[in-house]
């Protein structure tokens, strides 16, 4: 470490690019992985708060709740771990404000007596839905200027609602939840009373079931969101890609200075000084500029943390992001070994020549 | 006692019709307590001499012999022990490191090995050479002249037994050349150490014990 650490600190200048290098990338990594995280939240945030285990829809719905329909005909017998759903995509209107404010959402349609609109909804203010023109919103709302009291209404539907709480993790899709009494997605459906829900939640991984619906694992019914995996595997690609990215920097930034003290090198064989040493030195110095390229993208990406709006979605996995880090300086100190293979091979003769 | 031996050695570099005989049937003694001048001009075969006679590469016929072992039976790391532990070179590129500054020169051969000279030794040394204000300088600091004196402290410091030079003076005023001369003298009769300098500085003859001459390839040793 002695040859690594004064050689550092001789070439400041040198030695600062690469470490900007790594940082850049590492952070960048750190950012994109906190937004992968943030967005597979937002999509997932609320079927997770609800406790569910598995997902009953209509058979010939492929997985997607807002395509399943149950009919009042199919309905199992429910236990006190169901809970029906109605979900449907709305524009939410205010009413009574000086200019009008619209925002898109889902609609999601509880009964006030089953365990999800009982004993799931974490409400940051106000309360639960009591009546059937009443909204728990999604809290981040509050930030486009919603308020308890406020009046609203759906698109083209007449019917007026009240918001009378706001609500933790109502997020599904990326899409704030407007959490409503069952009733009233029937109406802003637009279908009967043949139909009692889009799905069910259980908080079973095998309910009972009849014949025209089917039951999807949680873990399936995610994966099968719209958008959800082509999400993931772009985000892990750019991760993965970035990982292999400041491996290359680090090994070619080596290999060229190593290749520039070749004759410093081809010197210090001379004198009898073994090549371990020297790739120990070079090991040494990737191990220290990755692990302070890292240690500073891990800085700022907690600063970048403490400072992002709510309105961006940002989760960090701290746990997993302390993996890849250490996943990515120990790569660093694997791409090390390219102007290692190099020093190996170095001849003291040239130090004459 | 002889610190080096080369016993009939060739060298050649290449095959068939690019083969270029380098040294031809080269006999060499260096003892400790001397201080041998290899004189010859440029493309003579002196620095392949010297990388030989200094273990860094083998010869094609004869052999070899430092410090009483025949380098011949000697693997890879054992040589470099054998460099790190008995020999000081004082090559024409300097054996300095450009981010180390004159004192981490020092420090980093602390680092490899025991048994170096004292603070008060290297101190005496600084000042002899006349270097001593210079410890806390870099190598793009210094002149042709410092630098190529720090090399030299540098060499010296593991109190070698062997001190093999390339060029030393290549880059020294007159007035240097007598002090690095006389330096390279006390250090074999005073300090019994076998001392082998190439060059084709001639203002070094007069402080020189043994005088071999080279000229393509074939050593001559003058009486």
């Amino acid at each position: 470490m002695f040859l690594a650490i004064k050689e550092i600190l001789h070439e400041k200048v040198r030695y600062s690019l690469i470490v900007t290098m790594v940082v850049l990338t590492s952070y960048l990594m750190f950012i994109l992985m906190g937004m992968m995280f943030g967005l597979a939240s937002e999509n997932t945030v609320a079927i997770k708060s609800w406790g569910t285990q598995s997902v009953i829809l209509n058979k010939n719905a492929n997985a997607s709740l807002s395509q399943s329909l149950i009919s009042s005909s199919d309905l199992p017998k429910l236990t006190d771990k169901e809970a029906l759903i109605g979900q449907v995509p709305v524009v939410m209107e205010t009413v009574g404000t000086k200019s009008s404010h619209k925002t898109s959402l889902q609609f999601i349609g509880l009964k006030g007596n089953q365990f999800i609109a009982k004993d799931k909804l974490v409400i940051v203010s106000g309360h639960r839905v009591e009546k059937a023109n009443q909204l728990v919103l999604d809290e981040s709302l509050k930030d486009k200027g919603y308020k308890l009291g406020r009046t609203v209404k759906f698109g083209n539907n007449s019917n007026k609602y009240t918001v009378v709480g706001f609500a933790k993790d109502a997020k599904l899709n990326v899409t704030p939840i407007a959490y409503g009494d069952l009733s009233q997605w029937q109406t802003l459906r637009g279908i009967g009373s043949q139909f009692a829900a889009s799905g069910i939640i259980s908080k079973q991984a095998h309910p009972k079931v009849t014949a025209n619906l089917t039951t999807y694992s949680v873990d399936t019914f995610i994966e099968k969101l719209p958008g959800y995996s082509a999400q993931n595997t772009v985000f892990e690609f750019m991760i993965g890609f970035l990982m292999v990215i400041s491996v290359v920097i680090i090994a070619v930034f080596l290999y060229i200075l190593t290749m520039q003290k070749l004759p410093n090198y081809a010197v210090l064989r001379a004198q009898g000084i073994p090549a371990q040493r020297l790739i120990n030195a070079t090991l040494g110095q990737a191990l220290i500029l990755m692990i302070v390229g890292v240690v500073i993208g891990l800085l700022l990406t907690v600063g970048t943390g403490a400072v992002l709006p709510t309105a961006v979605p940002m989760l960090f996995n701290w746990s997993l992001i302390l993996t890849v880090a250490l996943a990515v300086i120990v790569m660093g100190v694997v791409g090390a070994l390219l102007p290692v293979r190099i020093i190996k091979k170095i001849d003291p003769l040239d130090a004459l020549n | 006692m002889t610190a080096i031996e080369l016993k009939n050695v060739d060298k050649y570099y290449g095959q068939g019709i690019a083969r270029v005989h380098v040294l031809s049937d080269v006999n060499f003694l260096a003892e400790l307590g001397q201080l041998n001048l290899v004189i010859g001009p440029s493309g003579s075969g002196k620095s392949t001499f010297l990388t030989i006679a200094g273990g860094l590469q083998q010869p094609s016929k004869g052999e070899v012999w430092i410090d009483g072992q025949d380098i011949a039976t000697l693997k890879g790391k054992e040589r470099d022990r054998l460099r790190l532990d008995k020999i000081g070179f004082v090559l024409q590129s300097y054996n300095l490191l450009p981010y180390l500054s004159v004192a981490d020169q020092f420090a980093l051969v602390d680092r490899m090995r025991k048994g170096n000279l004292s603070q008060e030794a290297l101190n005496t040394l600084l000042v002899d050479l006349g270097i001593d204000q210079l410890v806390n300088k870099y190598p793009g600091e210094l002149s042709g002249g410092q630098n190529q004196r720090v090399a030299i402290a540098r060499a010296l410091y593991t109190d070698p037994q062997i001190i093999l030079a390339d060029e030393p003076t290549a880059a020294l005023d007159s007035a240097r050349v007598k002090v690095v001369g006389q330096l390279f003298h006390d250090l074999a009769v005073k300090h019994n150490k076998a001392v082998v300098v190439v060059t084709h500085d001639l203002r070094l003859r007069e402080f020189a014990d043994q005088v071999y001459t080279i000229i393509d390839g074939k050593m001559t040793k003058e009486d």
